[in-house]
C-alpha cells in the first residue's frame, strides 16, 4: 500500500510538471477535435496525430498520446449523442439512448453525464492500473516463450468471438493479419520473405500504414457510398449539468457499468469492445421499465460511457506489464514507445518508472481535463460536426498522406495507405471485419517468435504448450471459448448482444 | 452440386453470392502466398525454417475460404454489394499523386520532379473532392490552400520535420538568398493569402448570384 502511494506520488511529479500538463492538455484537445469528426475512430485520430509527438520527450510523447486517445474516445461519444453516428463500435451503443435524449433537448444533460460517468470510470480505472502494475509485472517474470504464446492465442480467441458477424470470417481475417505480418526479414535467418525484391517490404508492413490504411481511407471509401443522412440535433443542446434526480439515477449505472468495463478491459484480445454492450444489457435487464430504454434513458448513456472509458483504461494493463496489446489502439501506442526505443513489457515498469508512473498519473489527470475542455467546448464541437463530409473527407486523406509520410519520408508508405484503404473497402463489401485483422498483424510477429522459441527448447515436441500448466490452462480457456462460440445456442446469444442495441 | 427441387430458382446455385465470393478471394490469396513464400525452407518442429509460419497460414486461409465457398453454395446469405467505381478510383489517384508528387519518385528511368507540399497538399485535396458528386472547384481550392498552409506551419516549422516543402527546383533557384526557414513562413503566407483572397472572392459571387452555386455543384 505505502509502495503504491509511493509510486502514485512519482507519477504525479512526473505528470504534474508544467510541460508535461500542457502536453497532456494539448493532446486531449487535439484528439477531441480529430475524434468528433464523424467516421474519425481512435485508431485514426492517433495514427493521424502520431508524427507531432516525435519531436518530444518519451515521457512527455506518451502522456500527450494518452491524452489523444482520451480525447478521441470523447470526442466519439460526442458524434454518437448529437449526431447518431458512432465513431468506433464502443461508442454504437450511446447513440441508442444519448441521442434520444438530445432530440429531446437533454442533449447537454446527455454529454454532461458522460463526461461525469467517464471521469468517474477513468478514477477507478486509474487506481486499478496502479494497483494491479506490480504484481502482474512480476507475474510476466514466469512467463516463458510457452505461456506467451498461449495468452496470445487465448487474446485472438477472444478476439473471434467478440467480433460482429460470423465466426469463420473472423478467423479468417485474423489469419490473413498473421499472414501479412510474416511479410519482410525473418528475424531469426535473416532471409527475405515474400517481399518479391522490394526494398519497401524489406522491414515488412509498417503498422500505422496498415491502420490508416484499414482506419482511415476504407473510412472514407466507404462513407462515400452512402448518400449523407447526418442527422445534427438541431433541438437546444440544453443545460449540461444533471440535476440531483438524474444524477441518482445514474450513478448505480455507473458504478456498474465501471466494474464491467474495467474488468472486460482487461482481457486480451479487445475485450473493452464488449464493455458497453454488456453494460447495457444489464441495464435494460434489470431496470424497473426497460420500456425506457431507446427513448432516452439517462441509464443507457451513464452505464455504457463508464463502462468503455473503464476499459478503454484498463487495456493499458496487458500492454504496461506483459508487452502484448490487447487491441489495435495499444498497438499503436507499442509503435509510439519503439519511435522512442522503449520495450513494452514488464521491463518499464523497473527501468522507466518515470514514464510507467507518470503514464498512469496522467491519465487521470487527462480525464480530469476532458471534464474541463469539453463541457464549455461543446458549442465549437457542435459546430464542427455540421462541417459538410464533401469538405471533411479531403482534409482527412490529407492528414493521413502527410502524417504517414512524416513517419518514414517514404512515398512508397503512402501509396500502401491507398492499398490498404482498397483492402479495407473490399473486406467490408464482402462482410469481414478489419480489426481482427489488425490484431491478427499485430500479435502475428511476437507469435512466431514465441512459437519458433518454445518449439527449439522442446527439441520440437508439441506436447510443450500442454504439460506447462499455465500454457495448458490458457489453451484450454481458448478453446472452450470457441467452442461455446460454435454452440447454436450461444451463438443465438452472442448475436442478440450485439444487436440488442 | 445439383439445384435443389423447388429451391429459389432466381438464385441459381449459389444461395449466399457474398460468402461465396468472399471463400474464392480468400483461397486466392492463400495460392498466391503459398507460391510467393515457395521458395523459402520450412524446416523441421524443432528447427522451425523461415517458410514454416507463411505456409501454414496460408493453408489456413485457404479452408477458410474453402468453408465460406461452401456455405456461400449450401446456405441462404447475403447478395453481393454494389461497387460505385468513381469513389475508390479516385481517391486511389489523389493519394498516388500525393506520393508521386512530395518528392521525386523514380519510374524505372524517368523521375517525377519533387514538388514539395506546398504542391503535393493542394493537388491531393483537389483531385480527392472530386471523389464525391457534391464536389465544387472553388471551395476545394479554398480548403486546399489553406489546410496546405496550415500544414507546413505546423509540420515544417512547428515540428520541424523532415517533409519536403517547396518544390526542389524553386529550392536550388532561391538557394543561398534567403534562410530555408523564411523561405517556408513566406511560401506558407502566400497559400493562406491565396486562399483568403478566394474566399473572400466566391464568398461574393455567391453573394451576386445565388443560383451559381447550384450550376456549380451540377458539373462533376
Amino acid at each position: 500500500m505505502t509502495d503504491l502511494l509511493s509510486n502514485l506520488g512519482l507519477g504525479f511529479a512526473v505528470a504534474l510538471s508544467l510541460q508535461n500538463v500542457a502536453l497532456c492538455f494539448l493532446g486531449c484537445l487535439v484528439g477531441t477535435l480529430i475524434g468528433v469528426l464523424p467516421g474519425v475512430g481512435p485508431i485514426a485520430t492517433i495514427a493521424m496525430l502520431l508524427p507531432i509527438t516525435f519531436g518530444l520527450d518519451p515521457v512527455g510523447a506518451l502522456i500527450m498520446l494518452a491524452g489523444i486517445y482520451y480525447g478521441a474516445q470523447y470526442g466519439g461519444s460526442t458524434t454518437a449523442i448529437l449526431v447518431n453516428i458512432p465513431g468506433e463500435a464502443t461508442s454504437v451503443v450511446t447513440t441508442l439512448d444519448g441521442h434520444q435524449m438530445a432530440r429531446q433537448g437533454r442533449g447537454g444533460i446527455a454529454l454532461g453525464i458522460a463526461a461525469i460517468a467517464s471521469f468517474f470510470a477513468g478514477t477507478v480505472a486509474t487506481i486499478l492500473i496502479a494497483a494491479l502494475g506490480a504484481p502482474l509485472t512480476k507475474l510476466a517474470l514466469i512467463f516463458g516463450p510457452a505461456e506467451y504464446f498461449a495468452l496470445m492465442v487465448m487474446g485472438l480467441a477472444f478476439a473471434v468471438v467478440l467480433a460482429h458477424g460470423s465466426v469463420l470470417k473472423a478467423v479468417a481475417m485474423i489469419l490473413v493479419g498473421i499472414l501479412l505480418s510474416t511479410v519482410g526479414t525473418d528475424l531469426e535467418t535473416g532471409q527475405e520473405r515474400m517481399t518479391f525484391g522490394y526494398a519497401f517490404l524489406t522491414d515488412g508492413v509498417d503498422f500505422s500504414v496498415l491502420a490508416m490504411g484499414l482506419f482511415g481511407i476504407a473510412e472514407i471509401l466507404r462513407n462515400l457510398d452512402q448518400s449523407e443522412t447526418r442527422d445534427v440535433v438541431r433541438a437546444q443542446i440544453g443545460r449540461l449539468l444533471p440535476g440531483a434526480a438524474e444524477l441518482k439515477q445514474a450513478t448505480p449505472a455507473t458504478l456498474r457499468g465501471t466494474a464491467i468495463g474495467a474488468i472486460l478491459g482487461i482481457l486480451p484480445g479487445n475485450g473493452a469492445v464488449l464493455g458497453p454492450f454488456a453494460s447495457y444489457t444489464i441495464e435494460k435487464k434489470i431496470a424497473r421499465d426497460p420500456s425506457r430504454f431507446g427513448r432516452g434513458a439517462i441509464e443507457g448513456v451513464a452505464g455504457p460511457e463508464s463502462a468503455n472509458n473503464a476499459g478503454a483504461q484498463t487495456a493499458f494493463i496487458p500492454l504496461l506489464t506483459l508487452g502484448i496489446p490487447p487491441n489495435a489502439v495499444m498497438a499503436l501506442m507499442v509503435g509510439a514507445m519503439t519511435i522512442h526505443g522503449i520495450v513494452p513489457g514488464p521491463g518499464v515498469m523497473t527501468k522507466n518508472p518515470n514514464l510507467f508512473w507518470g503514464m498512469i498519473a496522467s491519465m487521470w489527470i487527462g480525464n480530469l481535463m476532458l471534464l474541463v475542455i469539453n463541457l464549455p467546448l461543446v458549442g465549437l464541437w457542435v459546430r464542427l460536426l455540421k462541417v459538410p463530409y464533401r469538405l471533411m473527407f479531403p482534409a482527412i486523406l490529407m492528414f493521413c498522406s502527410v502524417g504517414i509520410y512524416s513517419i518514414g519520408s517514404q512515398p512508397t508508405d503512402v501509396m500502401l495507405i491507398g492499398v490498404f484503404g482498397l483492402m479495407g473497402y473490399l473486406l467490408i463489401k464482402f462482410g469481414f471485419e478489419p480489426a481482427p485483422l489488425l490484431l491478427g498483424f499485430v500479435l502475428g510477429k511476437l507469435m512466431e517468435e514465441y512459437l519458433r522459441r518454445s518449439l527449439t527448447l522442446s527439441r520440437g515436441d508439441l506436447m510443450i504448450f500442454l504439460e506447462r500448466p499455465v500454457s495448458a490452462v490458457l489453451f484450454v480457456i481458448a478453446f472452450a471459448i470457441i467452442a461455446a462460440a460454435l454452440l447454436p445456442s450461444m451463438r443465438k446469444s452472442r448475436d442478440e448482444v450485439f444487436t440488442e442495441a | 452440386m445439383s439445384e435443389p427441387v423447388g429451391g429459389s430458382g432466381a438464385r441459381g446455385i449459389v444461395r449466399g453470392p457474398q460468402s461465396f465470393v468472399a471463400g474464392l478471394g480468400l483461397i486466392a490469396l492463400a495460392l498466391f502466398a503459398i507460391w510467393a513464400g515457395g521458395d523459402l525452407a520450412r524446416g523441421t518442429l524443432g528447427a522451425i525454417g523461415p517458410g514454416l509460419m507463411p505456409y501454414g497460414l496460408a493453408l489456413g486461409v485457404g479452408l477458410c475460404g474453402a468453408a465460406l465457398c461452401v456455405a456461400g453454395l449450401l446456405r441462404d446469405g447475403a447478395q453481393l454489394q454494389a461497387m460505385p467505381l468513381r469513389g475508390p478510383v479516385v481517391i486511389l489517384l489523389a493519394i498516388g499523386l500525393f506520393a508521386v508528387t512530395i518528392r521525386p519518385f523514380a519510374f524505372g528511368s524517368l523521375s517525377t520532379p519533387g514538388l514539395g507540399l506546398a504542391v503535393a497538399g493542394p493537388l491531393a485535396v483537389l483531385v480527392a473532392g472530386y471523389a464525391s458528386h457534391e464536389a465544387r472547384f472553388s471551395e476545394l481550392a479554398i480548403l486546399g490552400l489553406l489546410l496546405t498552409a496550415g500544414c507546413m506551419l505546423l509540420f515544417g516549422d512547428l515540428l520541424n520535420l523532415p517533409i519536403p516543402m517547396l518544390p526542389t527546383a524553386l529550392i536550388q533557384a532561391l538557394s543561398g538568398t534567403l534562410p530555408s526557414r523564411t523561405l517556408l513562413r513566406i511560401a506558407a503566407g502566400a497559400l493562406a493569402l491565396a486562399g483568403l483572397v478566394l474566399l473572400v472572392v466566391s464568398r461574393r459571387s455567391a453573394k451576386r448570384e445565388p443560383i451559381d452555386v447550384a450550376r456549380h455543384s451540377l458539373t462533376t
